[in-house]
């Protein structure tokens, strides 16, 4: 199974599942950590890989999101993340995936500029989000809106569904609420 | 010509300074020698109590500044290896001490000579330059003194664009700036230099002062601009001589244009802060003494205490060193009165006409006085200095491009709190923090500095809304949506101050022409689509809201709020405007569960109904069709929402139209007499009300007949729900409903 489907599989009762794809290990682990920390109605399994795609012979719930991780400091990591990319679903892209920029902050370490990154999250259609992880309080501010995202994605708030949800945070292309 | 002199006698003195043979007079020498030695003494002083402060181990370090400043002084004798490794251990020495403690004036004033005056190689001059970092302060004479090096061309252009750098970096610490700005006319001749060009440009465009703009720099100035193309630093300055003798300068620059210069400050940035946390830090004596007068500062303790506001100090104040002078005397000789002697609102009112502004814009936003006096002059320049300060300040000190020094936060956010005084002050928002909040709430994760942030927000200058939209509104809804109930609210919360302060920038301007200040010269028609623009944006919102949230009763009241800013804009206002909100609001606050909704509902639909009459007689009045009739959609829209509401909540015949549902259906669900059950009494968020009037009149009974309340009691009921502090529904049905129509 080299690509990921959103529906290959039957959802696990009340269990929302996350996956992190990105090359810093360690800040993408203590995201995770910081997940998990949260506190929230549903069952959290964050799965944490490098790249995709993921290896076929192991048994994993239905994933409901996949957040990829990119720094801005590191090329690498941006190529893997475009390599990734051809390994999902383009039925993923309907608002079960979104992009996390870290290190857009201290400007002068950047090699990668952060339009370059918007461009990339545009073409996929998908959200882009900005966080410093190596902060603390800032990573735990990220983790609750991932895990806010990640319920909505799985399907557990009710009304709202996850394409509902990407065509909010696309607001730039909301409709003009005169046109009747 | 009174800069060459002051130039020559300097370069006199350092010779004596060096001790290499004079060809002064021996009175001259002796003379300036006595002058030095007597500022010496004073300076020491200051220097002995640093150290004292500093304990033992420092005094050990200060006895090797001593002998390096020395060795430096003297210069290289010879160049041989043993003599490199001499000079090593000497850099080290300094470097040591400068980045640990700074150094004292007099140890900068010797050091910059020696990097200036080529003693040494390149890369020496280079090094002590980078560690000329002042303890306290920097003695005007020692910049005087180095500038007189550059007219003397031993250094090499590296150097002094270094140096130039420098001074731009060290420019606040700068005792006093008369001499400096006498040299006015030297840095402006070093702009020809191409590579000092930009920073010559910062200089100048921190030291310009009325007198300095003379139509013949002007006229430079635009040649050079014809020459290079429209360069940022010539532009900057060019907008400051604008600001000064709009006359003389008749080309258009962009007016909001963020940065227009390359940091100087880099190199020394974390010295610099250690050095203005000493100055503040430090008991006021030694500054005392470098300053000469006999003056207490007056240090606004109130809203000063964090030390990225400046002090406030006047450009000339010391002027009349070592002289104790009264209030009138100072009136009298200077003509100007200086802005650190302004101790109360009398004596800003007595000397409004010749107050001199402080040499560091940032610290009128520490000073409610001179916010005062901000607020009613029409000078364009004060605001552009103020601005432009401001931007550099925020994004110097923003945190996340600070990411090694978190603890920051605190101060930045105390920083941001006495700008939004100031904005609330002075009523009006600063573009300097409209252009950081484009720049960075992109990256903000709505969580730090999350109130002063928001306020911010809602202090942004009256603009286009399509414009501000892809730049700021987007990435607030991104916030908007992921993040918890409580930031929701908070972003209402703002964005309903925005409004506020949005619509009272407009009535203003509607009955004056608008200023050149105002941030867009625009119709009024144009305003009014900016602002409904605006609320439709927030209708977006609190729509997705409402549902993300699952009809939140605390979500509802932040959104209702607004709606209550929203509703009496034509009254409140006077500007023809009048939006209703969105159904995705209506019918959730119609059939919330919670009373306060409802009442707050009917009030909002009470004050609609009085801005429509009122705009109905206005137009019947003027009959000229005028551009902002509205159009029938919205009565008809208001009528709809009347409709639905009295069926609901009076005449029990609740959505008669627009909604069909099979009775079959209805009588499976056993609610086939639905029809009262939205009604007053058996309202869900008035039921309770409703239960306790009954046992109010008959507290025995045990089953309580709910349709008992018929005809007389349900008036009575009415009043018994009126008590209980539900006035908007009692506007609503006081203005709405027909009492002869009770069931």
């Amino acid at each position: 199974m080299s690509v990921l489907r959103p529906l290959d599989k039957l959802p696990v009762l009340n269990t929302a599942t996350i996956l992190l794809v990105g090359t810093e290990d360690a800040l993408v682990q203590q995201l995770a950590d910081s997940m998990l920390k949260e506190d929230c109605a549903s069952e959290l399994r964050v799965h944490l890989t490098r790249s995709l795609p993921l290896p076929s012979n192991v048994n994993r719930p239905r994933i409901d999101l996949i957040v990829f991780v990119i720094n801005l400091h590191s090329k690498y990591s941006l190529q893997n993340v475009e390599r990734s990319l051809h390994h999902v679903d383009a039925s993923f892209f309907l608002g079960k995936v979104c992009f996390l920029t870290t290190g857009a902050g201290r400007e002068s370490h950047c090699s990668i500029h952060r339009n370059t990154v918007a461009m990339l999250a545009h073409t996929y259609r998908s959200p882009l989000l900005f966080c410093d992880l190596e902060v603390e309080e800032f990573r735990a501010t990220m983790a609750r809106r991932l895990v806010r995202m990640l319920q909505i994605c799985a399907g557990h708030v009710p009304g709202v569904s996850a394409l509902n949800l990407l065509s909010l945070l696309k607001s730039s292309e909301s409709p003009s609420p005169e046109d009747p | 010509m009174l800069p060459q002199k002051t130039v020559k006698s300097f370069q006199a003195q350092n010779r004596t300074l060096q001790g290499s043979n004079s060809h002064q007079t021996k009175l001259s020498a002796w003379k300036i020698k006595q002058d030095l030695s007597n500022s010496k003494s004073i300076l020491k002083h200051g220097q002995n109590n640093l150290v004292e402060d500093c304990g033992h181990d420092d005094n050990q370090a200060g006895d090797a500044l001593q002998i390096a400043v020395g060795y430096f002084e003297k210069g290289p004798i010879k160049t041989s290896w043993s003599e490199n490794k001499t000079l090593e251990r000497h850099l080290k020495t300094v470097e040591n001490v400068a980045w640990k403690n700074g150094l004292a004036p007099e140890e900068i004033d010797i050091l910059l000579n020696v990097a200036l005056s080529g003693k040494f190689g390149n890369a020496v001059n280079t090094r002590i330059l980078k560690c000329m970092i002042p303890a306290t302060l920097v003695s005007e004479d020692s910049v005087v003194k180095a500038v007189s090096w550059l007219c003397v061309g031993k250094c090499s252009g590296s150097t002094k664009v270094l140096f130039y750098r420098w001074l731009i970096a060290m420019f606040d610490f700068i005792d006093h700036k008369e001499q400096i700005n006498l040299l006015y006319g030297f840095f402006f001749a070093s702009l020809q230099d191409d590579a000092l060009c930009p920073y010559v440009c910062h200089l100048l465009y921190l030291l310009t002062k009325k007198e300095n703009v003379k139509p013949f720099r002007v006229r430079k100035l635009l040649d050079l601009q014809a020459k290079m193309g429209m360069q940022p630093h010539l532009q900057a300055l060019l907008l400051l001589y604008k600001s000064f003798a709009p006359t003389l300068i008749s080309v258009s620059l962009p007016v909001r244009k963020k940065i227009y210069f390359k940091n100087s400050e880099n190199l020394w940035k974390t010295a610099l802060f250690a050095a203005r946390q000493r100055n503040q830090g430090l008991s006021p004596e030694p500054l005392k003494l470098m300053l000469g007068p006999a003056k207490v500062r007056p240090l606004k303790r109130k809203w000063n205490s964090q030390s990225i506001i400046p002090l406030l100090n006047s450009s000339n104040y010391t002027k009349e060193c070592g002289k104790k002078m009264s209030l009138s005397d100072c009136l009298n000789s200077n003509g100007s009165f200086p802005p650190e002697q302004l101790q109360n609102f009398p004596q800003l009112l007595q000397n409004i006409h010749c107050l001199e502004l402080p040499s560091q814009m940032g610290s009128v936003l520490s000073n409610s006085l001179l916010l005062h006096y901000i607020n009613c002059v029409k000078d364009e320049l004060v605001l552009l200095r103020l601005y432009y300060w401001l931007s550099q300040t925020l994004q110097e000190e923003c945190i996340w491009y600070k990411m090694n020094n978190y603890e920051h936060g605190k101060e930045f956010s105390n920083f941001l709190d006495s700008i939004i005084r100031a904005e609330c002050f002075l009523q009006e928002g600063f573009y300097s923090c409209e252009a950081f909040l484009y720049k960075c709430l992109p990256l903000w994760d709505g969580f730090c500095c999350q109130s002063q942030f928001l306020q911010l927000v809602s202090w942004i200058p009256f603009s286009n809304f399509s414009e501000v939209k892809p730049l700021l509104f987007d990435h607030l809804a991104q916030l908007f949506f992921t993040s918890t109930i409580y930031f929701k609210c908070s972003v209402l919360q703002s964005l309903k101050e925005l409004l506020q302060n949005w619509l009272l920038w407009l009535s203003m301007d509607v009955h004056r022409k608008p200023v050149i200040r105002s941030p867009l010269e625009t119709t009024l028609g144009e305003s009014m689509n900016s602002v409904s623009k605006l609320i439709h944006y927030v209708g977006w919102l609190s729509t997705a809201a409402v549902r993300l949230e699952s009809n939140s009763t605390f979500l509802l009241h932040f959104i209702l709020d607004f709606y209550e800013k929203v509703c009496d804009i034509h009254i409140n206002y006077d500007l023809p405007l009048v939006i209703l909100f969105p159904p995705g609001i209506f019918f959730p606050a119609l059939l919330s569960l919670d009373a306060s909704i409802l009442n707050q509902l009917c009030y909002i639909m009470h004050r609609y109904r009085q801005n429509l009459t009122a705009a109905k007689k206005n137009e019947l009045l003027q009959k000229a069709k005028s551009e902002f009739n509205f159009s029938n959609k919205i009565y008809q829209e208001f009528n709809y929402y009347l409709t639905a509401m009295v069926g609901c909540l009076w005449t029990s015949r609740p959505f008669e139209k627009g909604m069909h549902i099979d009775p079959k259906i209805l009588e499976k669900a056993g609610v086939a007499e639905y029809k009262d059950s939205l009604n007053l009494v058996h309202h869900p968020s008035l039921f309770s009300y409703a239960v306790f009037f009954l046992l109010q009149e008959s507290p025995e009974e045990r089953t309580i007949n709910m349709s008992s309340i018929r005809g007389k009691k349900w008036n009575w009921y009415l009043d018994y729900l009126f008590s209980e502090g539900l006035q908007g529904l009692k506007l609503f049905i006081r203005s709405s409903i027909h009492r002869s129509s009770v069931p």
